[in-house]
């Protein structure tokens, strides 16, 4: 099928096997490929009741449909299992150079089943998969291994390589997946399922190309696409330190509308995510001192450390993942940082910028780029190891946790030496504090008791993100009722502001100029612009998709357009949204299937606002969360009360031939 | 030395590393700095000796920037 490869590879790490799986066109039709095509797989072929760290749990390695066709910003792939650390669906979105491999060896998805004896790797590049023997690079960080990898089984051109770092390997509940030396699928616990199959890395190595129905007209979007891209510049004139204002001003507004979502590419272009940096803190964005504090606790003098002009000083290149036309990523020079450990690292994202530094009121700038190579080569999650931090410190403010508890660590706010000596405990799951905070804040706070629970920041044992719903409603719902809870990257008032979806589907309103206060109502008219957007996000991430060139919004980034000319569908947008749809209702259908209690995923009182901020922006906001949820559940023809899918909804998607397609194999 | 090798249009070029991944010889690399404001590294032909001159790389680029001559 044009797109698409046709077929997946299923590696049962226990026999030691291999076999190609042909994957209908009607899967591709229904679910595209990513993420719908991981869940559709994991839903037949994982029992109810599996344990996500056990043989049984499957990791999956997803490209997108679009991936490899010319589509630009079409290059992410997606871990997908059982998450370890919600106990229900998980799944982890990347860039790099992953995803076009996968399909470069002929297959959509690679699927491994099962747990190898001994540390393996997958290698595919020669006449057949070979599982080979992992033990020379079992305990190198994801750096080392990667380069390791990349110089012993080079031929001619370099493979693309996934990897575990210690973390994993050592099972850490909140490990994630490395590819091109730092670029991380780090949500969801997938690199402690790696780690628990003994599977040290993939290395791929393949050189087939993907058909596509129209090249020349998929090359015609991205001329258009890349011609407005390549003028939006910001001006000069606008620096890092205007920033702060801009975000005053944004937190200022007492009305929302409409946005052309191409402003992204004007910042992303200069500095990448950090660009959110400062400004965050101003609009009421950024949660500080682990939820409890607010910009009136962030005082004006730590600015500058978080300046991401300073960011942009380390930068000596732009690093792009594959088929990105805007370029977020950099490659920074760190030789002068803690005594020339590490001679370079990716760009801290914005997320781990404001972890490490608002969340734990750290300003000590060069601590935020070692970290950020601390957890790149650790393999960690940034959001969530800068959680189980932030925990860590409230702990210790507390009284909770005590001097003997911490090693010895004066575990205060700011304190960037002992956060990084935390950070390395916690990467090499060291007995005591290391280990107690390896698996993240939930399990952690579970085993220490004493009321930590209160500083324990996360919505279903995921940690959250660095971004606060009580200026944005939409993501607090997502947050809390999303098969995978805790996500900033799945749907948002502010997101949906610039997708314009409303010109080209028919069931949405126009959005119009409104009180930023209705925003803040359960209603069913806010549900469906959520349930608008996550359809939109399934389907970019069933594609492949960039959430950057998701929030340009489809009049810029043509996804509708590039599915008909890759494929030859010729589907409308309504009919692209129902597919979005059903993946969405597919992945909650996991949940029901695995028994998980959505209602546990209602994220943390001070998320919500209980009890309310007493100062700063977010100042007296309790969200109306229960009711937002509520309303969510029935935008979506979801049960109000379990929020598991309804029989009726499920059929009406389809969902319930496609699931009984084929024999499944567990 | 094949016949055709590669010549990148910079004015054209977004440094999207497609025409890097596509290649099967790995003659590609992004190398090239110095060329925008951004400091984005852009493609280069660093293994002449290796090209084929296939023209897969003109081919798979998104936007055409790319010319054997």
């Amino acid at each position: 099928m044009n797109g698409a490869m046709g077929k997946v590879l299923v590696v049962d790490l226990t026999a030691r096997t291999w076999k190609e799986e042909k994957i209908d066109d009607e899967i591709y039709r229904n679910l595209l490929a990513g993420v719908g095509l991981g869940a559709w797989y994991l839903y037949r072929n994982i029992p109810p009741g599996a344990d996500p760290l056990g043989p049984d749990n499957i990791l999956g390695f997803t490209a997108g449909l679009l991936t490899g066709t010319g589509a630009a910003m079409t290059g992410r792939w997606m871990a997908v299992c059982k998450s370890p650390l919600t106990g229900g669906w998980g799944d982890s979105n990347c860039g790099g150079d992953l995803a076009p491999a996968i399909k470069q060896c002929g297959y959509d998805a690679i699927f491994f089943r099962g747990a190898a004896d001994r540390p393996v790797y997958l290698y595919l590049g020669g006449r057949e998969p070979e599982i080979r023997d992992a033990a020379p690079y079992w305990g190198l960080d994801a750096v080392e291994a990667e380069e390791a990898l990349i110089r012993d089984t080079r031929e001619k051109k370099k493979p693309a390589v996934a990897v575990i770092g210690p973390a994993g390997e050592k099972r850490s509940l909140i490990a994630g997946i490395s590819n091109d030396l730092g670029r991380y699928a780090a949500r969801s616990g997938v690199g402690a399922v790696m780690g628990s199959k003994n599977l040290k890395a993939l290395v791929l190595s393949g050189a087939r190309l993907v058909k596509s129905a129209d090249p020349r007209g998929i090359k015609e979007v991205n001329k258009e696409y890349a011609a407005k891209i390549r003028k939006s510049n910001l001006p000069e004139l606008v620096k890092g330190g205007v920033l702060p204002v801009m975000g005053k001003v944004m937190g200022s507004m007492k009305s929302a509308a409409p946005m052309d979502g191409i402003i992204t590419a004007m910042l992303l272009k200069r500095y990448g995510s950090t660009m959110n940096n400062t400004l965050s803190i101003h609009n009421g964005d950024a949660p500080l001192k682990n939820w409890g504090g607010s910009e009136k606790d962030y005082h004006k003098g730590y600015y500058k450390s978080l300046n991401p002009d300073r960011f942009r000083k380390r930068e000596t290149h732009k690093y792009h993942c594959y088929a990105c036309i805007i370029g977020c990523g950099g490659v920074c020079d760190i030789g002068d940082v803690k005594e020339g450990k590490y001679a370079h690292t990716h760009k801290p994202e914005y997320e781990t910028a404001m972890v490490f530094g608002g969340l734990l009121m750290n300003r000590d700038t060069d601590s935020l780029f070692y970290i950020n190579e601390l957890l790149n080569r650790a393999g960690l999650d940034s959001i969530s190891t800068g959680g189980a931090v932030a925990f860590a410190i409230e702990c210790y403010e507390n009284k909770i946790l005590s001097p003997e508890d911490t090693g010895g660590l004066e575990l205060t706010w700011g304190n960037s030496d002992a956060i990084i000596r935390l950070v390395e405990k916690i990467a090499a799951r060291e007995p005591g504090i290391g280990e107690l905070l390896a698996d993240g804040v939930k399990a952690a706070a579970a085993r220490i008791g004493q009321g930590s629970e209160k500083y324990a920041v996360h919505a279903g044992g995921q940690e959250l993100p660095m971004h606060d719903p009580k200026i944005d409603p939409m993501l607090g719902t997502v947050y809390s009722a999303d098969p995978t809870p805790g996500r900033h990257t799945t749907s948002g008032s502010l997101y949906y502001s610039t997708s314009e979806l409303w010109k080209r589907v028919s069931w949405l309103p126009a959005l119009v100029k409104h009180p930023k206060t209705a925003e803040y109502e359960p209603t069913p008219e806010e549900a469906l612009k959520n349930v608008a957007y996550t359809s939109y996000k399934m389907l970019v991430d069933g594609s492949g998709g960039c959430y950057y060139a998701m929030m340009m919004g489809v009049r810029h980034f043509k996804i509708f357009e590039y599915l008909n000319l890759a494929t030859g569908w010729n589907r409308s947008p309504d009919e692209y949204m129902e597919v979005g749809k059903r993946i969405q209702t597919l992945r909650q259908l996991f949940n029901a299937r695995h028994g998980v209690d959505m209602d546990s995923f209602r994220m943390h009182p001070r998320a919500v606002g209980e009890p309310p901020l007493p100062r700063g922006h977010n100042q007296g906001i309790t969200l109306k969360i229960d009711e937002m949820i509520r309303q969510y559940r029935l935008g979506w023809g979801w049960d109000e009360k379990t929020g598991y899918p309804l029989p009726e909804t499920v059929a009406r998607l389809g969902l319930t031939e496609l699931l009984e397609k084929e024999a499944p194999l567990g | 030395m094949a016949k055709t090798v590669p010549a990148f249009i910079d004015n054209i070029c977004m440094a999207c590393r497609v025409c890097v991944i596509a290649c099967p010889f790995g003659c590609l690399d992004m190398t090239r700095t110095g060329i925008d404001r951004y400091g984005k590294a852009y493609p280069e032909l660093v293994s002449p000796e290796t090209c084929t001159g296939c023209g897969i790389c003109a081919r798979e680029c998104p936007v055409d920037a790319i010319e054997m001559v």
